[in-house]
């Protein structure tokens, strides 16, 4: 319909990266979003920060799929941030139990700096 | 407080991925004209479309429609309420099965969050729920003057 997931990638040397997300996080984001992931764990990626300065909307299967992408780095010793989220984003991430697993900065400077990347 | 200057707009929405924006995006317009404020509009949002995808995936209604009802109301010189009912003609759920879910890393149940979410992000909510059909009526309260 609209608002189609884009995904950009800033890779911080060895073990880092970030993904910029624009858009709504669905299912259809949310696979996007994971299949990014899973490529960047795979080439040693350990410390991956997720902007969201561009997404607006998510839902509850989208969040779904990023709890899985926490899931996958923790059980490979890394750790995942998240950063810029909208007030009604960070609490849909609190109510879903995302906030307990995964680390939120309010800006990316932070983030950066919290997650030496 | 007199409640005045009611505005109804309803949609019946085809079952097609994404549709929950077209009714989220109404009930946004309809907010914004009233004055409520953005981050009020945007719960609502985040609600409506929770309601939408829980009648799209989980209803199994047989004409593969949503219908959606909402009204706004001036209440006064600074509140509005928006009132939103959605709809569907499936199969129903429980209720309280539905509620009682909770998340855990590596549980089963990634899945099913969206009547919490509806919960949290609005005012009241009440679910009519039957085995031919559930609607589930929203409020969302709003201060005027603060809209971006």
């Amino acid at each position: 319909m609209t608002d189609e997931l884009r995904v950009a990638l800033d890779r911080r040397g060895a073990n880092g990266a970030i993904l910029y997300t624009k858009g709504y996080i669905n299912n259809v984001g949310g696979e996007e979003i994971a299949n990014r992931a899973y490529e960047l764990m795979d080439d040693g990626v350990r410390s991956l920060l997720l902007n969201l300065r561009e997404t607006k909307i998510v839902n509850s299967i989208g969040i779904s799929i990023l709890i899985e992408i926490i899931e996958k780095m923790i059980d490979k010793g890394g750790r995942i941030g998240f950063c810029c989220l909208t007030p009604v984003i960070h609490k849909t991430f609190q109510i879903m139990g995302l906030a307990n697993y995964a680390a939120i900065f309010a800006d990316e400077e932070s983030a950066i700096r919290e997650m030496s990347l | 407080m007199t409640a005045t200057a009611e505005r109804q707009m309803e949609l019946t929405l085809p079952m097609i991925p994404d549709i929950e924006i077209a009714a989220a995006r109404a009930a946004g317009n309809l907010a914004r004209e009233l004055g409520m404020a953005s981050e009020s509009i945007d719960e609502m949002a985040h609600a409506i479309i929770e309601a939408c995808i829980n009648a799209r995936e989980h209803s199994g209604s047989a004409d593969k429609r949503i219908y959606v009802r909402i009204t706004g109301t001036s209440l006064g010189e600074n509140d509005s309420r928006i009132d939103i009912w959605i709809s569907d003609r499936g199969k129903g759920f429980d209720v309280t099965e539905a509620r009682s879910r909770r998340q855990k890393l590596g549980a089963a149940h990634k899945r099913g969050w969206g009547l919490q979410i509806i919960e949290a992000h609005m005012d009241e909510v009440g679910i009519s729920t039957r085995p031919d059909g559930t609607t589930i009526h929203m409020v969302k309260f709003g201060r005027k003057g603060a809209a971006e």
